[in-house]
């Protein structure tokens, strides 16, 4: 972006009064245009919200961030943009501190105290607002003795000192690092550096690194949730041949075959899969023919990692739109990989939202940029229990879906054998990162359909009497991990419930019953209220309020204990709650 | 004509508020919002919008539209002779 775009962007001002994402920038340096481009990318990811950038004072990034209280801002993000000098002055060239042999031990056992500190002063701000990290992008001035196609051992301590101090910080929810490898990519070495930019008004940057550094930035404050689920073709895609001609036998994915950007193609499904991503199979091919082929002990991607598979001779849309059924997730969430451009064109005009794309067959390059376009689509920053019995959860769904919506009579006798277990937790985890999904992502059976940003969500958690109550729920067919999360307040007086959803796939199991219940138990209050509000898609939400209050809610619903022990119906979970963290 | 335009582009997103007329007659003088602050971003919008990199030296000379318009019509003539040498 150039810096008149970004002008021109920030000068659509929206008007006063509306939402407003404030974002402390912490930096040693004159922030500038780095400011303005930081300014201009978020406002790209957030048009409806008046971005507003807050800055500290000239060379003193600890103290900029020691003098900013948590438990007093209301900041949207905090974004941390380091430079060498930042670590030691004399890493940069606006101070004239000495650079001779013997100064370079100090330079090295400074930049270790000042790591330390500034870690000090980014990790109080966990817990209480999303952090942005850049580690230094430039390059460390010449005041090594040796040549430059030589790194002195001063220089690569320098480098591992840094890299630790990004590892050490990494390991903190809530912190994320920019990719310095991306950056590598996108932002030339010998292009970042401004010298005379830097002696004359103290900001480092060249033009051009300051926008990528803004934009890379932007992106880890966005943290845009990835997408769920792939579905791939087989041949031509998952093996190379057709398995219909080639046989079982026939098919290859090694590097013999000139096949190997198969394997890796396998490898990779299998390490999605192993993150939590749902892998479906979509193929025109012999069903038989295929679960032999998917059961040879040379594939890479196992069998089991597979689910659903849509293999037959019909329509290929017609297949993902029974996968995203079984799935219950939305085509936007959901990447089609095909061989066939005609198959991927067909699947994306029924399903618009939907990543549509042509697996590059013999073309190696494009198949590395695909790898990295599809982690790119699923990347996160970590691997929830959630995560790991997903596919679990949803065979298990899938299995015993039928049963389940059978009569009441047979269905209360379904759920008394069921082995079901519920465990609550109770507390104010802000790093619960599937309870905020969660609540950000179902629609069903949803209280009111509000959305959090992550910065709203640590705000809401750290206010006076604000809890989270979170369930997850297992049965003797399998966990279904955590399903539903209730957010309210308890002011003493009032129990108020801001918002609670439960996952679809928890339906039918009586378990918003049970969670009333806990509430009522373990808050002792005799009446409930709820912020509820009636959405196009919370229908199954009415519905539960409608058999308790005996008519259709109103904009507040509330809930008294003697209404709830009267008609709630039989429940069956064996309950366990675990630590309460201060609520 | 087409310098005109371009630099009065950059002029605009550094000092929204002007009007075009206003931006012609603008210098550090008669503009209230041309601080440091301003001079530093208008100087780096220029450069970049013109492909040139403007010397220190000649930085405190550059403080009104005309000022800086001479100044690139000069330089750009400059390049395009130096170009047009074999």
């Amino acid at each position: 972006m150039k810096l008149l775009t970004a002008l021109d962007v920030l000068k659509q001002r929206l008007p006063e009064g509306g939402p407003v994402r404030e974002v402390f920038l912490a930096c040693g340096f004159t922030p500038i245009h780095l400011q303005t481009f930081l300014a201009a990318h978020l406002q790209l990811y957030f048009p409806t919200e008046r971005i507003e950038i807050t800055t500290g004072v000239y060379g003193d990034l600890v103290g900029n961030l020691e003098r900013l209280q948590p438990a007093a801002t209301r900041l949207s993000a905090l974004c941390v943009v380091i430079e060498w000098s930042d670590l030691d002055p004399r890493l940069g060239i606006r101070n004239l501190g000495g650079w001779d042999v013997s100064d370079i031990p100090d330079v090295l056992e400074s930049l270790h105290q000042h790591s330390q500190r500034l870690c000090q002063g980014i990790e109080r701000f966990c817990g209480t607002v999303p952090i942005s990290i850049s580690m230094p992008t430039l390059p460390i001035p010449p005041l090594f003795i040796s040549p430059l196609h030589q790194q002195h051992h001063h220089e690569l301590q320098l480098r591992e000192a840094v890299a630790s101090m990004a590892a050490s910080l990494s390991r903190n929810q809530g912190i994320r690092i920019v990719s310095s490898q991306r950056l590598d990519e996108l932002s030339p070495a010998l292009q970042r550096f401004d010298v005379k930019a830097e002696i004359l008004s103290g900001f480092p940057y060249s033009l051009d690194h300051a926008s990528t550094l803004a934009e890379l930035l932007a992106a880890t404050i966005r943290n845009a949730p990835p997408r769920k689920g792939l579905i791939t073709d087989l041949d031509g895609t998952l093996w190379s041949g057709i398995l219909g001609e080639a046989g079982v036998d026939g098919i290859c994915w090694e590097m013999d075959g000139r096949a190997h950007i198969h394997g890796l193609y396998q490898q990779f499904l299998a390490s999605l899969a192993s993150a939590g991503v749902l892998i479906a199979v979509a193929s025109r091919n012999d069903e038989a023919l295929v679960e032999q082929a998917l059961s040879r002990k040379d594939m890479l991607l196992k069998r089991d990692s597979l689910f659903p598979l849509e293999v037959h001779w019909g329509l290929k849309s017609e297949s993902v739109r029974r996968i995203l059924r079984t799935w219950n997730i939305g085509p936007d969430a959901v990447v089609f990989v095909d061989d066939s451009p005609m198959e991927v064109a067909e699947v994306h005009e029924a399903f618009p939202e939907m990543d549509c794309i042509v697996f590059p067959n013999n073309n190696y390059q494009a198949f590395w940029d695909l790898m990295r376009r599809l982690r790119n689509s699923f990347g996160k920053s970590t691997v929830s229990i959630e995560d790991s019995i997903r596919l679990q959860s949803i065979r298990t769904v899938a299995a015993i879906g039928q049963s389940l919506q059978d009569a009441e009579g047979r269905a209360d006798e379904f759920l008394k054998n069921a082995e079901a277990s519920i465990v609550f937790s109770l507390g104010r985890d802000v790093h619960d990162s599937r309870a905020l999904e969660l609540i950000n992502k179902t629609n069903q059976f949803n209280l009111n359909g509000k959305r959090f940003s992550e910065s709203d969500w640590i705000g809401y958690l750290n206010e006076p009497g604000a809890f989270l109550l979170t369930a997850n729920y297992e049965d003797k067919y399998g966990p279904l991990g955590k399903v539903s999360v209730l957010i309210g307040r308890d002011n003493g007086s009032l129990l108020t419930v801001d918002g609670w959803a439960m996952s679809c796939r928890a339906f039918s199991r009586r378990i918003e019953y049970q969670i009333l219940r806990y509430l009522f138990d373990v808050f002792r209050f005799e009446e409930i209220i709820f912020e509820y509000r009636k959405t196009d898609r919370n229908g199954p939400l009415q519905g539960f309020f409608a058999r308790l209050l005996q008519r259709p809610p109103d904009s507040v619903v509330r809930i008294s204990n003697r209404c709830f022990s009267q008609r709630a119906p039989s429940l069956y979970h064996r309950v366990e709650d675990t630590l309460r963290h201060g609520a | 004509m087409e310098l005109d335009s371009r630099l009065v582009r950059c002029f605009a997103s550094v000092f929204p508020d002007l009007t075009t007329e206003q931006i012609k007659q603008a210098s550090g003088k008669t503009v209230p919002t041309w601080d440091s602050l301003a001079a530093v971003t208008l100087i780096a919008v220029v450069e970049q919008e013109f492909g040139i990199d403007v010397n220190p030296l000649d930085l405190g000379d550059l403080n009104s539209y005309s000022a800086m318009k001479d100044y690139l019509r000069h330089r750009l003539n400059g390049r395009m002779s130096e170009r047009s040498n074999p």
